[in-house]
C-alpha cells in the first residue's frame, strides 16, 4: 500500500515539476534596512516583469543577526541564492567555494577586465580570489568624523578652526567639551566606534608604523612601540585615565542625531547623514554638524584614514547554472540604479559612473569622504578576523577599564592572535 | 492463583505506562537524542562549517586541546562563578519569598503577579532595559548615589570584572526569582492543609511547622527547583551575549555557552564548539547526578 | 504569652516590609520600562530619572507599531508569538501529564532509565543541538511555518519531571477504585489525573508559556519571511535600527509586555485557588 502511495506521489510531484520546469525561484537574504526595502522590492517587481518565470523571494534580518542565519543556512546545504553582508563576514565563502564567480555576460559585462574598469580602482581587491571576482558591491563605506558645531561653539570653540586634525588634538578638544557630574559624562566631546576595532582603531596603530599580521601572514603584532602607543593612548581615554569616555556610554552615532547636547563628535560613514534627516529633519535643515577628516598622530609615519569596508552581493554556488546566471542577472539590475540608492539610502556603490556624475558631487560632505577613501585601504579580512576583532576588543578593554598594563595587554593579544594565524588551514 | 492474577495486573500496567510514555520518547528520539549524538560524533571531527571537504577524523584532539586552552578554563571558571553566585540565592531567596507569601492571608495573588512579571519580559527586552539602568548616567549609578550618599560615582557597572559579573548575576536573579518562587508555591500548595492544622494543635509556632513540617516536605520541590535552576545558570546565553555586545568587556563574562556560540557561529570551527558542547553536558549530568545523591530521597517522599 | 505575641507582630511587620521592599526593587525595572516609554529619548538618561512623564508622548507607540518600515507587521509577530507559546504549552502540557503519569504510577522495566534519559535531554545546550536541529527542521520542510517553530518544543522533560513529582504522591487507592469501577487507563487519565493536577498543569503551562515567549535563537533561524515572525525577532530588528531611540524600544517592549501581563493575571486564580483544591482531594 506504501510503496503504491509513494508512486502516486511521485508521478504526481514529477508532472508538476515538468509544468513548472521554467520557473526560477530565487532567494534573496539581506539586513534590514528600512530605505532599501521599498526601493528594492521595487526592483524585483520590475525585473520578475522583464523575466516571467522568475519568482524572487527577499528575505531581511538584522544586521547583527544575519550572520547567524546565512551561515546556519550554509552549513545545512541549504543557503539562498543571493546574499551579502560585510565582507569580513563574507570572506570566508569565497574561501571555501560556497559562492560562484560573478557571470560577467549575465552581469551585463564584456569580461572581467570590462567588470574591473567599471568600479573605482581597489573597491574589488577584496573579492577578487584565485582569478575570478566573487562578488558586486552594494556599498563600500569609509568612516570620517562628524561633529555638532553647536557644542563646539558652546565650548568657546569655533568649529571650523579648531575641529582635531590630530589624535593628540582630538584629546584636547575632547577634555575641553566633555562636561562631567563627578565621575559621571554627561556630555563626551567624541566617541570611538567601538567595537569596530579592525576599521576604526587598527588605522591609529598603522599611523604610528604598526602592523596586525606581517606581510606573509604568519606573524602577529608588528612593531610593539606602535601598539603600545596606541594602548597607552586609549588607558589615557578611559576612565582610569583622562576620564572622556568608555565603551560602556551608549554608542554616539546615534545619540548624535537627535541633537541633545550629549555627544560632540563620532565617528561614521556618508549613510550618517541620511539617518539625520530622517531622525532629526531640523537638525539637519539648520545645518549645525560638519564632517572633517580622519585624525592622523602628530608623529605618524604614514597617512592612514579609517579603513573602508565594503558589502558585496554573493550567489551560491551550489545552486543550479540557472539560478546562478539569473542571480547575477537580478544583482546587476538593482545595482545599476546607483544613484538611487545614493539619494534613497545615502549607500555608495563605487562605479566609476556614479563618482562622477553630479548627483555624487553635488551629496553633502561626499568631497570629505571620498577625499579619504582614496586614501584608505580595505580593512583586514580573514576566515578569522571575526576573532582577532574580538582579541583587539579584549586588549583594549582590559588597558580602558580593568587597568591591565599596555604591555602585559599587548602580550597576551600577540599570544592570542598568534594562536589564531597557526590554527589556520 | 493470587501471583498469576498480580502478574497479570503488572504486565497490563507495564503495557500502559509504555503506551503512556512511548510519544515522548519518540519526540525525544528525534529532536534531542539525535541531534547530541550528531554534535559528539562532530566533536572527533576537525571541521570547519563552511568547509565542504570532508571533515578530518582526529579522535579526542579536540578535547585535548580545550583541556589545555587557557581560554576554556577561563570560560568554567566564569561559568561556575555565575552558576554558583546565582542558583544559591535564587534557592534560598525563593523559598524564603514562596513561605512568606503563603503566610499572608492576603495579596498572595499581587505578590506572585510581581514578583513573576520580569519573567514575562523576553531576554531581548529585559537586556534592553537593563543596559539603560547600567548605563553610567542611569538609574543604577543615580540610585546607589542616593543610597550611599556618594556624589557623582561611577560604579562601572559594565566595565570592571568584577562588577560587570555582579550585573549579570542580577538581571539573572531578577528575572527568575518570580519563577522559582511559583515553583516553591506549587509545592507548598501541595502540602495537605491538614497537616498545617495537626501541627498547630499539637503546639508548634510557624517557626516550627516550617522547620517540621514544610521544609521536609518540601524536600522534592527544593530539589527539583534547585537542579532547575543550576540548569539554568549553566545554561546561561542571552545576557552575557548581549552585555558584550554592548561594550562590557568579554573576559570576565565568557562563559561556556557564550564561548560555545563564538567558537561555531564567529571562528566557524564547529568541531571544537561541538566538543566543548559535550563537555558542558557533562558537567551538567554530573552535578544533577550529585545534587540526586545528596538528597537521596529525591522524589520517593511519602506523606 | 503577650511577649509571643508581641514577638508575632514584629516578625508579621517584617515579613511584610520584606515582601512590599522586594516588590518595589522587581518592579522598578518594569515602571522604569512603562514611564520611560511614555517619554521622549532626551528625558530618558537625565540624572536624575524622571519618574513620572511630563506629558504623554505617544509617539513612541506609534512609532514602535508601525515599524522601521511602515509595514505594521507587529501585530502580526505578536499574534504569531500568541500561537506559538500556546500551541507549545498546550501540547507540553498533555504528553507531559501523560508521560509523568506513565512514570509516576506504572512501573515496568526500564522506567528508571527511561526517566533518566529524559531528564538527560534537560542538560543539553541548543547552542550544541542548533545546527543538527535545523538539519532535521529542514529535511522535514517545515522552515517558515508555524510546525517549524513549534514541533522542536511540543514536550520537554522539566513539564516531565514536574508532573511525574506532583503524581507520584496521588494516592493509587482513587485510581485503583476507577479501576475496579471498569474505567479504561486512558479515561481515567482523563477524568481523573488530568482534572485533578490542575496547580501543576496551571504551573507548567505558564512556565512553558513563558520561555516560548522567550525563544530567540530557533525561531530566528526557521522563520524567514515578516509574517513568521516573533516578538524577540522584532524588537531586535527594530532596536538595530533606532537604538537610540530609548523611548521607542521601550514602547516596543511595553507592547510586548502587555498581552502577557493581562494573561498571567488572569490565569493567577489557578495558583491561589490551588492550595485548597489539592487539600480537598486528601481530605
Amino acid at each position: 500500500m506504501n510503496r503504491r502511495l509513494v508512486l502516486v506521489l511521485l508521478i504526481v510531484l514529477l508532472s508538476l515539476s515538468l509544468v513548472f520546469a521554467n520557473t526560477i525561484e530565487l532567494e534573496f537574504w539581506t539586513h534590514e534596512d528600512p530605505n532599501r526595502t521599498p526601493l528594492e522590492e521595487r526592483f524585483i517587481e520590475e525585473f520578475q516583469e522583464m523575466y516571467p518565470n522568475v519568482v524572487i523571494k527577499r528575505v531581511t534580518q538584522s544586521s547583527s543577526k544575519i550572520q547567524e542565519l546565512i551561515l546556519t543556512a550554509f552549513a545545512a546545504n541549504q543557503g539562498p541564492d543571493i546574499f551579502n553582508m560585510s565582507i569580513e563576514d563574507e570572506f570566508a565563502y569565497i574561501a571555501n567555494g560556497r559562492v560562484a564567480p560573478v557571470d560577467y555576460e549575465a552581469a551585463g559585462y564584456k569580461d572581467m577586465e570590462d567588470l574591473l574598469a567599471s568600479y573605482l580602482p581597489g573597491t574589488l581587491d577584496p573579492v577578487d580570489y584565485e582569478g575570478e571576482i566573487y562578488g558586486l558591491p552594494l556599498e563600500i563605506t569609509n568612516w570620517c568624523i562628524l561633529l555638532n558645531k553647536k557644542v563646539f561653539r558652546d565650548a568657546g570653540l569655533d568649529p571650523e578652526i579648531d575641529y582635531p586634525k590630530t589624535w593628540e588634538e582630538m584629546m584636547e578638544v575632547s577634555e575641553k567639551l566633555t562636561i562631567r557630574e563627578g565621575e559621571i559624562i554627561t556630555r563626551r566631546g567624541f566617541d570611538f566606534r567601538y567595537p569596530y576595532y579592525l576599521v576604526a582603531f587598527m588605522p591609529l596603530v598603522e599611523q604610528m608604523g604598526g602592523k596586525l599580521v606581517s606581510d606573509d601572514g604568519k606573524t602577529a603584532i608588528i612593531n610593539d612601540e606602535a601598539w603600545l602607543n596606541f594602548l597607552d593612548y586609549m588607558a589615557a581615554w578611559g576612565p582610569n585615565g583622562r576620564n572622556l569616555g568608555s565603551p560602556t556610554y551608549k554608542n554616539a552615532r546615534s545619540l548624535f542625531n537627535m541633537d541633545n547636547n550629549d555627544i560632540g563628535m563620532c565617528t561614521t560613514g556618508l549613510y550618517q547623514l541620511a539617518r539625520i534627516k530622517a531622525d532629526n529633519p531640523e537638525f539637519y535643515d539648520s545645518g549645525e554638524f560638519m564632517v572633517v577628516p580622519f585624525p592622523q598622530f602628530e608623529d605618524a609615519v604614514n597617512y592612514v584614514p579609517a579603513h573602508y569596508y565594503g558589502h558585496y552581493y554573493m550567489v551560491n554556488s551550489q545552486k543550479p547554472k540557472e539560478n546562478q546566471e539569473m542571480a547575477w542577472k537580478f544583482v546587476s539590475y538593482m545595482l545599476s540604479h546607483a544613484e538611487e540608492y545614493l539619494e534613497k539610502v545615502a549607500i555608495i556603490i563605487p562605479t566609476n559612473e556614479l563618482l562622477e556624475s553630479e548627483t555624487f558631487k553635488n551629496y553633502p560632505y561626499s568631497d570629505v569622504f571620498i577625499s579619504d577613501l582614496e586614501k584608505s585601504t580595505v580593512v583586514y579580512f580573514s576566515e578569522s578576523s571575526a576573532k582577532i576583532q574580538s582579541l583587539i576588543k579584549e586588549a583594549v578593554e582590559s588597558v580602558m577599564l580593568s587597568g591591565t598594563s599596555s604591555r602585559d595587554a599587548l602580550d597576551t593579544l600577540r599570544r592570542k592572535v598568534q594562536e589564531v594565524l597557526d590554527d589556520q588551514y | 492463583m493470587r501471583r498469576i492474577f498480580n502478574m497479570g495486573i503488572e504486565h497490563k500496567k507495564a503495557r500502559w505506562g509504555w503506551f503512556f510514555v512511548i510519544p515522548s520518547l519518540a519526540f525525544f528520539a528525534v529532536f534531542s537524542f539525535y541531534p547530541i549524538m550528531n554534535a559528539f560524533y562532530t566533536s572527533l571531527f576537525r571541521k570547519r562549517l563552511l568547509d565542504l571537504r570532508p571533515p578530518k577524523f582526529i579522535g579526542f584532539a579536540n578535547y585535548e586541546y580545550l583541556l589545555k586552552s587557557p581560554d576554556f578554563w577561563n570560560s568554567v571558571k566564569a561559568t561556575f562563578i555565575f552558576t554558583l553566585g546565582t542558583f544559591i540565592p535564587i534557592v534560598v531567596f525563593s523559598l524564603l519569598l514562596a513561605v512568606f507569601i503563603m503566610s499572608r492571608r492576603r495579596f498572595h495573588k499581587f505578590f506572585q503577579m510581581a514578583y513573576y512579571s520580569p519573567a514575562v519580559l523576553s531576554s531581548v527586552v529585559a537586556a534592553a532595559i537593563w543596559l539603560l539602568i547600567f548605563d553610567p548616567r542611569g538609574l543604577a549609578n543615580t540610585t546607589m548615589n542616593t543610597l550611599l550618599g556618594t556624589v557623582g560615582k561611577d560604579y562601572k557597572w559594565l566595565a570592571t570584572s568584577g562588577m560587570v559579573r555582579l550585573s549579570t548575576i542580577l538581571v539573572y536573579f531578577w528575572k527568575y526569582i518570580g519563577y522559582f518562587t511559583i515553583i516553591f508555591i506549587t509545592g507548598l500548595a501541595s502540602i495537605p492543609q491538614s497537616l498545617h492544622e495537626a501541627a498547630r494543635i499539637d503546639g508548634a509556632n510557624g517557626w516550627k511547622d516550617f522547620w517540621h513540617i514544610t521544609l521536609p516536605l518540601l524536600k522534592p520541590t527544593t530539589v527539583l527547583v534547585s537542579i532547575m535552576s543550576m540548569l539554568q545558570c549553566l545554561k546561561t546565553f542571552s545576557t552575557q551575549y548581549l552585555f558584550t555586545q554592548s561594550g562590557a568587556p568579554t573576559e570576565p563574562i565568557n562563559v561556556i555557552t557564550l564561548n560555545i556560540y563564538n567558537t561555531a557561529i564567529r571562528d566557524h570551527n564547529i568541531g571544537r564548539a561541538s566538543a566543548m558542547s559535550i563537555i558542558l553536558f557533562g558537567i551538567m549530568l554530573f552535578f544533577t547526578w550529585l545534587q540526586f545523591r545528596v538528597s537521596k530521597s529525591g522524589g520517593e517522599v511519602d506523606y | 504569652m503577650k511577649t509571643i505575641r508581641k514577638q508575632s507582630v514584629v516578625v508579621d511587620v517584617l515579613i511584610w516590609a520584606f515582601l512590599i521592599v522586594t516588590a518595589i526593587v522587581i518592579l522598578a525595572p518594569i515602571v522604569f520600562m512603562f514611564t520611560a516609554s511614555l517619554m521622549p529619548s532626551k528625558d530618558i538618561l537625565k540624572m536624575p530619572y524622571p519618574w513620572i512623564p511630563k506629558d504623554f508622548y505617544m509617539d513612541n507607540y506609534t512609532q514602535a507599531i508601525r515599524g522601521n518600515d511602515g509595514s505594521f507587521i507587529y501585530p502580526r509577530n505578536i499574534l504569531n508569538s500568541f500561537i506559538v507559546a500556546g500551541a507549545v504549552s498546550l501540547s507540553t502540557v498533555l504528553l507531559s501529564a501523560l508521560t509523568g503519569y506513565g512514570l509516576a504510577k506504572f512501573p515496568f522495566k526500564g522506567r528508571n532509565l527511561v526517566f533518566l534519559l529524559i531528564m538527560a535531554t534537560m542538560m543539553i545546550p541548543f547552542e550544541a543541538i542548533m545546527i543538527p536541529l535545523y538539519l532535521v527542521a529542514t529535511s522535514l520542510k517545515i522552515q517558515n511555518s508555524y510546525v517549524g517553530l513549534i514541533l522542536p518544543f511540543m514536550i520537554n522533560a522539566f513539564g516531565i519531571f514536574l508532573m511525574r513529582q506532583y503524581l507520584i504522591t496521588f494516592p493509587d487507592e482513587i485510581i485503583d477504585a476507577a479501576r475496579i469501577d471498569g474505567s479504561g487507563e486512558f479515561s481515567i487519565f482523563w477524568r481523573i489525573i488530568l482534572p485533578n493536577s490542575a496547580p501543576a498543569i496551571a504551573t507548567l503551562a505558564i512556565l512553558t508559556f513563558r520561555s516560548q515567549w522567550d525563544n530567540l535563537l530557533w525561531p530566528l533561524l526557521i522563520s524567514q519571511s515578516e509574517e513568521m515572525k516573533t516578538i524577540p525577532l522584532y524588537i531586535v530588528k527594530f532596536a538595530m535600527e533606532k537604538h537610540t531611540n530609548e523611548g521607542a524600544m521601550m514602547a516596543a517592549a511595553a507592547i510586548a509586555s502587555i498581552p502577557i501581563l493581562i494573561l498571567f493575571l488572569a490565569l493567577s486564580k489557578y495558583f491561589v485557588s490551588g492550595a485548597s483544591l489539592h487539600s480537598s482531594r486528601k481530605g
